[in-house]
């Protein structure tokens, strides 16, 4: 696939070693674009965008924020802890800011499902449906992360 | 149909990418802006060939703004005030500034182009930040992933610093980076100790910088430091202490509270450092000594997550339910907190509801 040069930006940005020790594509071959729409597709097939994943993302995020040693009980069945780690990472957009380092883990009581996510995720979920390639440590696998938010 | 389209949008924004890129290239091996002078504070003038970015021209003359993100325009930090040349505010500048900024002529100096004279105001304490090289040695696990570095400074061989402020340590390019990279963190030894820094670093899960100090930074290695920055430091008053940390927030606390041990200070202090299990306290035994050497001092340890292994018989939980007992006078209060976010916000909410006054709560946020 031919790149313009701010792509090809992008995409260095996203390698192993340029913004973050892993990168955000894992072990998948597929160009960044591809994961984008492949995922865009997942997404609208759960009916769901990528609006309502970030403001659900959000609102986890923000209240475990304040609980900041350890983990709190949200609506009954979402267990959440927000680790904070010192220092900000960019957007490998090239958005303009910076988003604090840390881990959200939350565990959903109901279904058993356990993801992790960033805050950064939910950057890149709202502005640019990117939710990491296969094998990247923080990839979120739109099924997973749609029945682990609203279930 | 949609083939065509994608295909349309794909030379379309290839074409304006490779007319870019001759902008870019054109510019760099065509454009002349000859020698421009900068002119800083009204009272010192540089000459520098024009062409670069204001931020790279005053790091090359050993003038140091604040940056995190290496000039890319990303972070916003590395403001100054343009009085004079630099061209229109560009679009890359304007989500980093408010209408106030704006107004005042605030710039960031990373997207100014320096291509005629200019004119700058900066904080005189700007001046006082250098570039130093030092040499690593020692590296002591203080936990399971905190490490205290020491640096032996070399050249410049010793700095000036107030207790509290940060340096910005560079980790060159190694096998997991591929470029360097500099980090804040902040200095946890006294300033009169003046040839030598002490860093308390805590890892950081895929960080850059974290990750080269903790698996690749050897005993004898020579890095850069630029320093010092920042305005978390101890106002020179006789109000009560609070100290407040968490993780590696220990740092610009130590450094605070070695200066007010050398200074015998007789000022009435608590610190209180929040913790989850006792395997993440550290620097337990210094601290007891510095209630001995200080005239009223008091360490309180919190856990919020002791186990049976901890055998902890100290305080558990989060720390603000804790300050009806140690603030006695609330309005007479300064409280300097260090740590993660998360932590500062939830300790400010509660030093507000006990009656310490916003403008005496002073804070380094892990950022």
């Amino acid at each position: 696939m031919k790149e313009t040069p701010h792509e090809i930006k992008i995409h260095n940005n996203l390698k192993a070693g340029v913004i973050s020790i892993d990168g955000f594509l894992g072990d998948d071959s597929r160009h960044y674009h591809e994961i984008i729409v492949e995922d865009r597709n997942e997404l609208l097939k759960l009916n769901t965008t990528t609006e309502e994943l970030a403001d659900r993302m959000n609102y986890f995020t923000e209240i475990s924020f304040e609980h900041y040693e350890g983990s709190v009980l949200i609506d009954d069945h979402y267990e959440v802890e927000y680790r904070s780690y010192r220092g900000k990472i960019l957007c490998p957009f090239f958005h303009p800011g910076l988003f604090r380092k840390g881990e959200i883990f939350l565990y959903n009581k109901k279904n058993d499902i356990r993801i992790c996510w960033t805050p950064l995720n939910i950057h890149m979920i709202r502005e640019h449906c990117f939710l990491e390639g296969k094998g990247s440590k923080h990839r979120l696998e739109p099924k997973e992360l749609y029945r682990s938010l609203f279930e | 149909m949609i083939v065509v389209i994608v295909n349309t949008v794909l030379i379309v924004s290839g074409i304006s990418g490779l007319l870019a890129l001759l902008l870019v290239i054109a510019d760099m091996l065509f454009a002349n802006y000859g020698e421009c002078k900068i002119n800083i504070n009204g009272k010192k003038e540089l000459n520098l060939k024009g062409g670069s970015s204001l931020l790279t021209l005053l790091n090359e003359s050993g003038i140091y703004l604040a940056s995190a993100c290496g000039g890319r325009g990303s972070c916003g930090f590395c403001k100054c005030k343009i009085t004079q040349g630099g061209g229109p505010l560009l679009p890359t500048e304007k989500p980093f500034l408010n209408k106030t900024e704006i107004n005042n002529q605030i710039r960031l100096s990373c997207q100014v182009k320096v291509k005629e004279d200019i004119s700058i105001e900066i904080p005189e304490d700007i001046f006082n930040i250098r570039k130093f090289k030092a040499r690593v040695t020692d590296i002591k696990d203080l936990t399971y992933d905190i490490k205290e570095l020491t640096l032996q400074l070399i050249k410049p061989d010793s700095i000036d610093f107030k207790p509290g402020q940060y340096i910005q340590l560079e980790a060159p390019p190694y096998e997991k980076s591929k470029q360097p990279v500099s980090r804040a963190y902040s200095i946890s030894n006294a300033p009169f100790e003046k040839d030598f820094i002490q860093l308390i670093i805590r890892l950081v899960p895929d960080g850059l910088c974290t990750t080269y100090v903790f698996e690749y930074l050897q005993v004898n290695d020579i890095v850069n430091v630029t320093g010092p920055f920042g305005d978390f430091y101890i106002r020179d008053t006789q109000a009560d202490m609070l100290f407040i940390a968490g993780g590696s927030g220990k740092a610009p606390i130590k450094s605070m509270l070695e200066y007010l041990v050398k200074n015998k200070s007789r000022r009435k202090m608590v610190y209180m450092f929040g913790a989850q299990t006792k395997k993440d306290l550290y620097y337990t035994a210094l601290l007891e000594k510095y209630e001995k050497e200080l005239l009223d001092f008091t360490y309180v340890p919190v856990l919020s997550k002791p186990t049976q292994e901890c055998e902890w018989e100290g305080k558990c939980g989060y720390i603000p339910p804790y300050f009806p007992e140690y603030i006695k006078d609330p309005k007479n209060t300064e409280a300097y907190l260090c740590g993660s976010p998360g932590m500062i916000a939830a300790v400010i909410k509660g030093l507000k509801e006990n009656g310490v006054p916003e403008d005496k709560i002073y804070y380094d946020s892990f950022a």
